[in-house]
């Protein structure tokens, strides 16, 4: 009882499972192929996923206070085309990553807009923009060649070396550790927590629910910008249809990394290591010699592996253990948790 | 129709024995029996939170019990959804919720018992008509029209959609059947419409099991009368030997008579006519939910609010905290007009609201107690109202912790883990922390136990003898007279009446003379 | 005094307003004239009698996509798979057709196809608990993924017998009758009927109305919910083979894209996404009006690559006329309450 108590606390702390998954794939992956982890091989396939990563943490972000940011990737790959668009139109780099940056603010703030003022489904509102972000980047690339631009300093956001590792490196980690601190450590942060919970909840106790999850979708827009602007730095060119199917192995990331697409569940960190899970599957893959075509089906069943285990683990800690009844035919649902909530507990006389 | 339902050899058509459930470590109901006699009107008596409710859900197939057999003619029953229930001849009026919006009244009276036709050599094709001549005469008794059979129920207010489930629940073969609340809302008229059917139902030898919170409802009606409280059988009397007293002992606990001692006991001292004015609502509308409400509340007082389900009680503290909007009217606060477009311009202003419903609308489950407690106010324990300072969030909690006697081993326990009473302390203490000058309390004690009720009332004293003033909303008459100053009485959005000085009636030992007029004016009887 | 001076100053216009804005199928066919009307004056081509005839015929995959997805919606689901199933059952017909099998089996091997997707999304959906769109966005995932891996990324050729010549239309039945137009009637009078005059239709609507009154009435809500996804994997399933035969090779990203306009057209046919809401009528309105309007701005000379952002501006567009749709219908609703309890105004 007690060991399985200590467990279940140990594995409900937010990160904890999938650190310990990482680990595991991580010695597997190195008994099978000893090249995974010389130094270059882990530096390409970390610097390739940070992109991706910051995407993850936007919609972990999002995802915490409630919602869904289905387009995070185009906007990612357009925000990338208008940064490359300003160096090739001979902007210097600081306006590029401005622009590109921005790109992603103006996503943003559209999706926040339209879900707080018309009160539209989010995975509506985002699908949408996902396809009209999508849309004007194969626009824009027919407009413009994205390539070939050699503006000083812009590869550098990327390939530069502070200290021994990669800028890229660096800007990411700063922008992590400045999340996490928001999420967990700051007024609006808590309040993304609140709204995701329960959202009636919170607007009762004065929590302004629309403000708090607009900021949510501008903070995952400006992460999307900036992913953007570090995929530009890296690959040089940009394609048309760049940033296509981030957002399935973004939140794919964050809900490996335990945060509960329920809301109200999650840290910027352990949504890092999700999507690092998923980075090294992949590497893995690749250096097995595995298709990379079979990396979208990896992520499909990553999400319902997540999905699954965030389930079982918040039954552990709800139920202690459950009682199952004997002649019971299956076990309960676990999508009839919540239901079984508001017709018992949720309303007794 | 169908053969009259046989007893077992004991003489009782239902017999459930031994039932125990529980939720996420919460003892819902703790061995529990019932026994209905065939033919009889079984009363289920029991104040919030004695587990009235989860029987229900478990005899109508929501929700298996942990333990425990349900007999009916003898038989033992294996209810594990709500088919095997209603197959068995059990039909359920539930309090809320059980009627579909987007389907006519005619389909949702044959939701899940529909009647086929044969198309195209299967028996696939709804037969509409063959429904409405089933239920058409039924319908019109009570007052629904064959226009009505085709409306969406979602185009009907509160009062027919409860007329439709009435409809609905009757239109079938039924053995035994489950009434709760079934006259929240209803008129005079139809409430009585409504006990000449449960009459009639007995004659045709139906068994009903009646929940109801309205003790007077029973005399003349019910034949036996079984209490729960706290999850826990109480005892099974036969109304025509006891009284609304002896009830109330066996649902509160306290022995006859000492019921309304208690409550003039606990008297507050009636706020003093000069003191300044907090709130002030002048004309206040919402389209067709709040109409032409205007109040004021004073500095020290304790403004009740009265009515039935669907008066607007919850929406008028909703408009007033600007979670819901105001279409037309006025609010003044400490003699400033203001306008909310959320709530949060109204805490900033200096009102706070207790929410009813805790569960969904008032703790945060996955946060801390302390986390609870701070959320309206983390500008007291953040740096430039914007970085947490955890460890003086802590110690607040912990100050609160103390002065309400919260019973949590750890302020930094998630606040699902505590039980209702001091779940709802910690939703106290949020509102106590933004030093607001007019506090509203929705239904405050609702599914707490006694102790904790004494205690939230207690509470609500504090606040306004400290100088706050205090809206409070309560579905039990007898609490909302032993808390106000004045009450106030709703009905259909509007202010209907109010009651003045009820501290002085109470001390001159007119609690249930004010009871009895209030209850009145709710259910919109003329004053006398 | 509020309902009186509305009652009053209600005024013909406001009415039919009101009404349009009420009705969605109402809604949507009053847009698709005022489209048609905009575009025979300033547009002459757009009303050419070919130039319609193509855009009904082109428009068929999204219809009957969108009959689907309304199932879905209706009971309050959304089926972001439905494209690549189309894509997935496309390849399985051409494959099995390659494979020797007889036409029939080909096209029944499809629709097993479709239908096994469907239960696979429902039972994402109500075992494992899945949100709706993430386990159909798994699922999109999941099915592109194994598409890729079949094909290799090369599309599958060589199955065009002449009858997928008439099944995708590209041969007509009779006269300018294509057998899509057929298919596409018959799947709407099928989907039509189950949702207006079954018990399962009844259920679709009930589940997304209100599960918890679903399930206090004994509806079956999880496996009812299965079966809205059933539908709309055999819906993906025919559109399938109509664009297997279409196309006359299926390449891995045939279905990409084809989600978000079944979505639209079922939004603009007045479809809710809260659930418990949409007609089979109104997404066949809707899927041409949506076909119109992107001919239309074709013809304006707006080239092709715009093509997706116009559709991500219509289905915003759509969302917010049913959202103003909902809020009108509404406060009708309540004032209709209103009177008839009785309440003074």
């Amino acid at each position: 009882m007690n060991f399985q108590r200590a467990a279940s606390r140990i594995l409900s702390t937010s990160g904890v499972p999938i650190v310990i998954a990482l680990v595991i794939v991580i010695i597997v992956f190195q008994i099978m192929s000893p090249v995974f982890l010389t130094s270059g091989s882990v530096r390409d396939y970390i610097n390739n996923a940070i992109p991706i990563l910051l995407l993850t943490v936007g919609v972990a972000i999002v995802i915490v206070g409630g919602g869904i940011d289905l387009s995070v990737g185009t906007v990612a790959g357009l925000s990338a085309g208008t940064t490359m668009w300003a160096l090739v139109s001979g902007a210097p780099t600081w306006t590029a990553v401005a622009v590109g940056v921005a790109t992603g603010l103006v996503f943003g703030l559209f999706n926040g807009l339209m879900i707080t003022v018309f009160g539209i489904n989010d995975f509506i509102v985002t699908l949408a923009t996902l396809n009209i972000a999508g849309g004007l980047l194969i626009v824009l690339t027919e407009k413009v060649p994205l390539q070939g631009v050699s503006t000083p300093g812009f590869s550098d956001l990327v390939y530069g070396n502070f200290l021994g590792v990669p800028t890229g490196f660096w800007i990411a980690a700063i922008i992590f550790v400045l999340m996490q601190f928001l999420l967990i450590r700051t007024v609006f942060g808590r309040r993304i927590f609140a709204i995701g919970i329960a959202p009636g909840a919170a607007n009762v106790a004065g929590v302004n629910v629309n403000r708090v999850r607009l900021g949510t979708f501008v903070i995952s827009g400006l992460l999307a910008g900036a992913a953007g602007v570090l995929l530009a730095s890296r690959l040089g060119a940009v394609q048309a249809f760049l940033g296509n199917g981030y957002e399935f192995v973004a939140i794919a990331g964050a809900v490996l990394g335990g945060v509960s697409l329920a809301g109200g569940r999650g840290s910027v960190w352990a949504a890092v290591a999700g999507g690092l899970m998923l980075a090294t599957l992949q590497q893995g893959l690749r250096l097995n010699g595995v298709d990379p075509v079979y990396f979208s089906i990896v992520t499909g069943l990553c999400i319902v592996a997540g999905v699954v285990f965030d389930r079982r683990i918040q039954q552990l800690v709800l139920g202690g253990i459950r009682k199952r009844s004997k002649s019971g035919p299956t076990p309960p649902a676990p999508a009839k948790l919540q239901e079984t909530h508001l017709l018992g507990t949720g309303k007794q006389d | 129709m169908t053969e009259r339902p046989a007893p077992d050899a004991d003489g009782f058509l239902l017999n459930v024995q031994g039932i125990s459930k529980h939720y996420q470590g919460v003892t819902a109901l703790d061995a529990v029996g019932l026994q209905v006699r065939p033919a009889e009107i079984h009363a289920l008596l029991g104040g919030n939170g004695a587990g009235k409710s989860t029987l229900i859900n478990i005899l109508s197939g929501l929700t298996s019990p942990d333990s425990g057999t349900i007999m009916l003619s003898g038989n033992r029953l294996e209810l594990r959804r709500p088919t095997d229930a209603l197959g068995s001849g059990i039909n359920t009026i539930h309090q809320e919720l059980s009627l579909v919006p987007a389907l006519t009244t005619l389909d949702n009276i044959f939701l899940g018992r529909e009647v086929n036709a044969r198309f195209l050599g299967l028996n696939v094709r709804l037969d509409r008509r063959h429904m409405e001549d089933r239920v058409r005469s039924l319908a019109s008794e009570f007052g629904l029209t064959e226009e009505d059979l085709k409306l969406p129920v979602g185009e009907f207010g509160a009062l027919k959609k409860r007329v439709v489930e009435i409809v609905k629940a009757l239109a079938f073969d039924t053995r035994l059947l489950i009434l709760d609340e079934p006259t929240s809302g209803l008129e005079e008229e139809e409430r009585l419409n409504l006990f000449e059917h449960m009459r009639r139902l007995r004659g045709k030898g139906v068994s009903l099991i009646w929940v109801t919170h309205h003790l007077e409802e029973l005399f003349g009606l019910a034949d036996t009368a079984t209490v729960f409280r706290d999850g826990r059988l109480v005892g099974t009397v036969e109304v025509p030997d006891t009284s609304v007293d002896d009830l109330l002992g066996m649902m509160f606990g306290i022995a006859a008579g000492e019921f309304g001692s208690t409550a003039t006991a606990a008297v507050v001292t009636e706020a003093e006519e000069s003191r300044e004015e907090v709130l002030r609502l002048t004309d206040v509308n919402r389209s067709y939910i709040l109409r032409d409400i205007s109040l004021t509340v004073h500095k020290g007082e304790v403004l009740g609010i009265a009515g039935l389900a669907g008066a607007g009680r919850t929406e008028l503290a909703r408009a007033i905290m600007g979670i819901d909007k105001i279409s037309s009217g006025t609010v003044h606060l400490k003699g400033k007009a203001v306008k909310f477009s959320d709530s949060s311009a109204a805490y900033q202003k200096g009102l706070a609201m207790l929410p009813e419903d805790r569960k969904q609308l008032g703790i945060l489950p996955e946060l801390s107690v302390s986390e609870n407690i701070s959320i309206s106010s983390l500008d007291r324990v953040s740096w430039l109202g914007f970085v947490l300072k955890g460890r003086d969030e802590v110690s607040q909690a912990e100050s609160y912790r103390q002065r309400l006697g919260i019973k949590t081993a750890d302020v930094r326990e998630k606040i699902r883990n505590l039980s209702g009473g001091n779940q709802q302390k910690a939703i106290v203490a949020r509102c106590l922390n933004t030093n607001p000058d007019l506090l509203i309390f929705d239904e405050p004690t609702q599914g707490i136990d006694v102790s904790a009720k004494v205690e939230v009332h207690n509470l609500i004293r504090e606040f306004v003898a400290n100088g706050g003033a205090a809206i409070v909303i309560a579905s039990e008459i007898g609490e909302l007279v032993e808390l106000s100053h004045r009450v106030i009485i709703m009905k259909k959005g509007r202010l209907v009446g109010s009651v003045d000085h009820v501290p002085h009636a109470l001390v001159s030992g007119q609690f249930e003379a004010v009871k009895n007029r209030i209850l009145a004016m709710s259910a919109g009887r003329t004053e006398s | 005094m509020e309902t009186t001076s509305l009652k009053k100053n209600q005024t013909v216009v406001d009415r039919v307003v009101t009404r349009l804005l009420v009705d969605p199928t109402l809604g949507v066919l009053a847009l698709l004239v005022l489209i048609c009307l905009l575009a025979a004056f300033t547009l002459p081509v757009f009303l050419n009698g070919s130039n319609l005839y193509n855009l009904v015929n082109n428009s068929l995959v999204v219809m009957i996509l969108a009959m689907g997805m309304t199932v879905v919606l209706v009971s309050g689901g959304i089926d972001l798979s439905i494209g690549t199933t189309m894509a997935l059952c496309a390849g399985v017909s051409a494959a099995a057709m390659n494979f020797g099998l007889p036409l029939f089996a080909a096209l029944l091997a499809a629709l097993a196809m479709g239908a096994l997707v469907g239960l696979g999304n429902g039972l994402l959906i109500t075992r494992l608990g899945l949100p709706d769109f993430i386990a159909t966005l798994a699922m999109l995932g999941f099915a592109s993924g194994v598409l890729y891996i079949w094909t290799k990324g090369v599309p599958i050729i060589g199955y065009m017998v002449p009858e997928f010549y008439i099944i995708g239309g590209l041969t007509p039945l009779a006269g300018p009758l294509t057998l899509p137009m057929v298919i596409a009637l018959l799947v709407a009078l099928v989907l039509g009927g189950i949702l207006g005059f079954t018990r399962m239709g009844t259920h679709f609507f009930a589940v997304g109305s209100s599960k918890t009154g679903a399930m206090q009435s004994g509806v079956r809500v999880d496996r009812v919910r299965m079966q809205a996804y059933i539908f709309s994997g055999l819906a993906a399933a025919v559109a399938g083979i109509i664009m297997a035969g279409r196309n006359t090779n299926v390449p891995a990203d045939l279905g990409n894209g084809y989600e978000i306009q079944a979505i639209a057209a079922a939004v603009i046919g007045g479809a809710a996404l809260s659930g418990g809401r949409g007609r089979i009528l109104g997404a066949i309105l809707g899927a041409i009006t949506l076909a119109a309007a992107v001919n239309l701005i074709n013809l304006v000379g707006v080239p092709s690559s715009y093509q997706k952002i116009v559709i991500g501006g219509i289905l915003v567009a759509a969302v917010l006329a049913n959202r103003i749709s909902a809020i009108v219908s509404g406060k009708v609703r309540q004032r209709k309450a209103m009177v008839l309890e009785g309440i003074p105004a």
